[in-house]
C-alpha cells in the first residue's frame, strides 16, 4: 500500500493544504495566456463550425458532400468519434472506483470531463447531420396533437435514449464527485465567486453522515455507468449493424466499437493529461505511475482492436458471399480510401507496439504523439467505415462514391474547438484535480502508526 | 451551545468520537476532508438509505420504459412484416436505458435527501475541516460534559459557539 502511495507522486507527497493550494491556485489565478487560448479556440469553434452550419441550414443538408445512397457522411463517423472519445473517462473512472484502484484519483476528474463535453460534441453533430435541426425534439418521446411516437424498434430510438442516459449519468457523476471540492473553493474565495460555489456544493459541510451518503451514493453511480457505458456504444454500432449494408452487418460490431471507443478514449487522456501537466501544472499528481498504467492499458486495448480487426477482414473473406467480400476489398484496396484504411492499421495497430518497452510508456512527450496518432487512426476508422460501405450497396447501377465536402471538413475542425473551448472553461470551473481524492492516496494523517 | 474540537490527526478524532459515543453524550457530529474509515462504525452510521432510493429507481425506470414502448406501440397498431407489436428485444433495450437513468436520478435525490441538502444556511462550520483538520462539534445538553473527554483525545484547540 504505502509503496504505490510512493509511487504516485513523482516529486514526494504534498501536504494536505499544498494539495488545497495548488489545486485551488489553478482554478483560480488566471493568464492572460488562458485568455488568448480561450478566444483563439472559441473564435476558431465559431469561424469553423457554427459559421458553416449557418450556411448548411441556410442552403439546406445539399451543402454537404452526401448524396443518395451515401446518406451518411463525414458528420455521422465524426458523432461515433466523438461518443467513442467519450468513452474512457466514465467507464474508466467508475471502473477503477470500483476496483479501489487509488491511481485513479489524481485523473479521473479530468477524464470524466473529457467525456462529458465530448459527448456534447457528439449531440451537436447529430444536430448537424440531421438537416432541419429545430425538429430535433421529433427524436424525443413526447404528447402531441397528432398522437405520433417515435418507433422504439430503430436503433436510431435505442441511440437517443442511451445517449440522454450517458449524458445525464455522466453529468451527474462528475457533479456529485466534485461537490466536496466545491466548498472547499467557497471556503477559500470572497465575493461573488464565494456565494456561486456556495450554491453549487449544496452547503457541503463534510460531516460523517455526509460523506456516508456521498460514498453510497457514489458506488452506486459508478454501478451503473459501467454497463450503461459498455450499451452506448454497442447501440451506436447497432446503428450500422443492423441495417443489412456489406461492410456494417457484422455481429462483431459491437465488441468492436465498445473497444475502439475505449482505445480513443483512454488516448484522448493521455493528451489531456499533458496538457494538463503542460499548461496547469499539475506535474506534481499526475506522473509516472498515470502515464505507465495509461499506457499498458493503451496497449491491451490496441491488440484487442487489431484482433477484432483481423477477425472483421477474416470473416468477410471466409463467408464466401461476394458483396461481403467486394465490400472488404473495397474498403481495404479497391476503393478511394484504401490509403486511409492503412493509415489507421498503421497509427492504430502498428505504432502502439512500440509501448511494449516502458521507456517509452514513461515518456510523455512520446505517449502525446502517440495518442495523438491513434485518435486520427480511430477518427479515420469511423470514417473508413462509413464511406466504403454505404456507397457500395448491391446493386452495380446504384453504386455511387462518397467524398466530403468543404462544409464537412471545416465543421470536423471546428468540432475539435468546441470541444476545447469546453474544456477550457471546465478547467476555471471545476478543480480539475479532485481534492479529497488526492488526500486519501496520501499518507494518513496518524498519531500512530497504523497496525496493518 | 455548540462546542467545536479541532484535531489534527484522524485517529484522535475518531477515538474522540467514539468515546463521545461510549460516554453516551448525543448531538456529535464529525468533520473530515477526507471520508473517513471507521466514522460511520464511530457514529453509528448503518447502511444508507440511498440504496433504496436507488432500487426503487431502478424499478421505477423499468417498468417506465417498456410501459412507454409498449403503449405508444399500441395507439395506431402498424404492422411491419408480420413481427409482433410488441416486440421484445428492441424494447428491451429502452427498458434497459431508462432502468439506469431513472436508478441514477432518484439515486441522486436519495443523496440530497438522506445528506439533508442543499442546505444553503449558515450552519456550524469550521472550514479548517475542508484542509488538514478534523473537528469534532457537540450540541446541544451534552456539550458540557464533552469538553473533557475532548482534551484527553487530545483536541489542539475547543471553541464554544453560542448561537444556534
Amino acid at each position: 500500500m504505502s509503496a504505490t502511495r510512493e509511487l504516485m507522486f513523482d516529486h514526494g507527497q504534498p501536504s494536505y493544504s499544498e494539495v488545497n493550494n495548488d489545486v485551488i491556485n489553478a482554478l483560480t489565478t488566471t493568464t492572460w495566456r488562458y485568455w488568448v487560448t480561450l478566444g483563439i479556440s472559441a473564435g476558431t469553434a465559431l469561424l469553423f463550425f457554427v459559421a458553416p452550419w449557418i450556411y448548411q441550414i441556410i442552403v439546406g443538408v445539399g451543402a454537404a458532400g452526401m448524396n443518395r445512397n451515401a446518406m451518411w457522411g463525414t458528420y455521422l463517423s465524426n458523432f461515433i468519434f466523438w461518443i467513442g472519445l467519450s468513452h474512457s473517462g466514465t467507464l474508466l473512472s467508475a471502473v477503477l472506483h470500483i476496483t479501489q484502484s487509488d491511481w485513479r484519483k489524481s485523473i479521473y476528474r479530468s477524464a470524466e470531463a473529457m467525456t462529458l463535453f465530448s459527448l456534447m460534441t457528439a449531440a451537436m453533430f447529430v444536430m448537424v447531420h440531421v438537416g432541419r435541426v429545430w425538429f430535433v425534439h421529433w427524436t424525443f418521446p413526447f404528447p402531441n396533437p397528432m398522437e405520433l411516437w417515435p418507433n422504439f424498434r430503430s436503433p436510431l430510438m435505442f441511440d437517443v435514449m442511451a445517449i440522454l442516459t450517458y449524458l445525464t449519468a455522466s453529468s451527474v457523476f462528475i457533479y456529485m464527485g466534485s461537490l466536496p471540492d466545491f466548498a472547499a473553493v467557497r471556503d477559500r474565495s470572497t465575493g461573488l465567486r464565494r456565494r456561486i460555489y456556495a450554491v453549487m456544493c449544496f452547503g457541503w459541510r463534510g460531516t460523517a453522515h455526509e460523506w456516508h451518503t456521498l460514498g453510497w451514493a457514489y458506488t452506486f453511480f459508478a454501478v451503473l455507468v459501467i454497463p450503461l457505458a459498455v450499451s452506448v456504444h454497442s447501440i451506436v454500432s447497432w446503428d450500422f449493424a443492423m441495417s443489412t449494408v456489406p461492410g456494417l452487418h457484422h455481429t462483431i460490431f459491437a465488441p468492436y466499437f465498445v473497444c475502439g471507443a475505449i482505445y480513443s478514449g483512454t488516448a484522448g487522456i493521455v493528451t489531456v493529461m499533458w496538457m494538463l501537466r503542460k499548461f496547469m501544472g499539475f506535474g506534481r499528481y499526475i506522473g509516472q505511475l498515470h502515464i505507465d498504467n495509461l499506457s499498458k492499458l493503451l496497449l491491451v486495448l490496441s491488440l484487442i482492436w487489431t484482433y477484432i480487426n483481423i477477425c472483421e477482414n477474416f470473416s468477410g473473406w471466409y463467408s464466401g458471399t461476394s458483396f461481403e467480400y467486394e465490400a472488404i476489398l473495397y474498403r481495404i484496396w479497391e476503393g478511394p480510401f484504401w490509403w486511409l484504411y492503412w493509415e489507421m492499421i498503421l497509427f492504430c495497430a502498428v505504432v502502439p507496439l512500440v509501448l511494449f518497452s516502458r521507456r517509452i510508456r514513461t515518456n510523455w512527450n512520446l505517449m502525446l504523439v502517440i495518442s495523438i496518432l491513434i485518435n486520427i487512426g480511430m477518427l479515420t476508422e469511423r470514417f473508413v467505415i462509413v464511406a466504403s460501405s454505404l456507397p457500395r450497396k448491391f446493386l452495380p447501377d446504384v453504386f455511387g462514391t462518397y467524398f466530403p465536402s468543404l462544409v464537412e471538413i471545416s465543421i470536423t475542425v471546428g468540432s475539435f474547438a468546441i470541444f476545447t473551448t469546453l474544456f477550457l472553461l471546465f478547467v476555471k470551473i471545476f478543480p480539475a484535480v479532485s481534492i479529497y481524492e488526492v488526500k486519501e492516496t496520501l499518507n494518513p494523517l496518524r498519531r500512530r502508526e497504523a497496525h496493518t | 451551545m455548540t462546542l467545536l474540537a479541532s484535531f489534527a490527526h484522524e485517529d484522535a478524532a475518531l477515538d474522540a468520537a467514539r468515546a463521545l459515543r461510549e460516554n453516551g453524550v448525543d448531538g456529535v457530529d464529525l468533520y473530515s476532508p477526507i471520508p473517513l474509515h471507521g466514522a460511520d462504525e464511530a457514529l453509528g452510521l448503518g447502511k444508507s438509505m440511498v440504496r433504496v432510493f436507488t432500487l426503487l429507481g431502478g424499478i421505477l425506470g423499468a417498468i417506465g420504459g417498456f410501459t412507454l414502448c409498449v403503449w405508444t406501440a399500441t395507439r395506431f397498431i402498424l404492422p411491419t412484416a408480420g413481427r409482433p407489436v410488441i416486440t421484445l428485444p428492441p424494447y428491451l433495450l429502452i427498458t434497459y436505458e431508462s432502468t439506469i437513468l431513472l436508478g441514477t436520478l432518484m439515486t441522486l435525490l436519495g443523496f440530497f435527501v438522506v445528506a439533508r441538502l442543499p442546505a444553503w444556511r449558515d450552519r456550524t462550520y469550521r472550514a479548517s475541516s475542508n484542509v488538514d483538520r478534523f473537528v469534532i462539534s457537540v450540541a446541544g445538553p451534552g456539550a458540557s460534559d464533552a469538553e473533557e473527554i475532548l482534551r484527553a483525545a487530545g483536541a489542539e484547540s475547543i471553541e464554544r459557539e453560542e448561537s444556534e
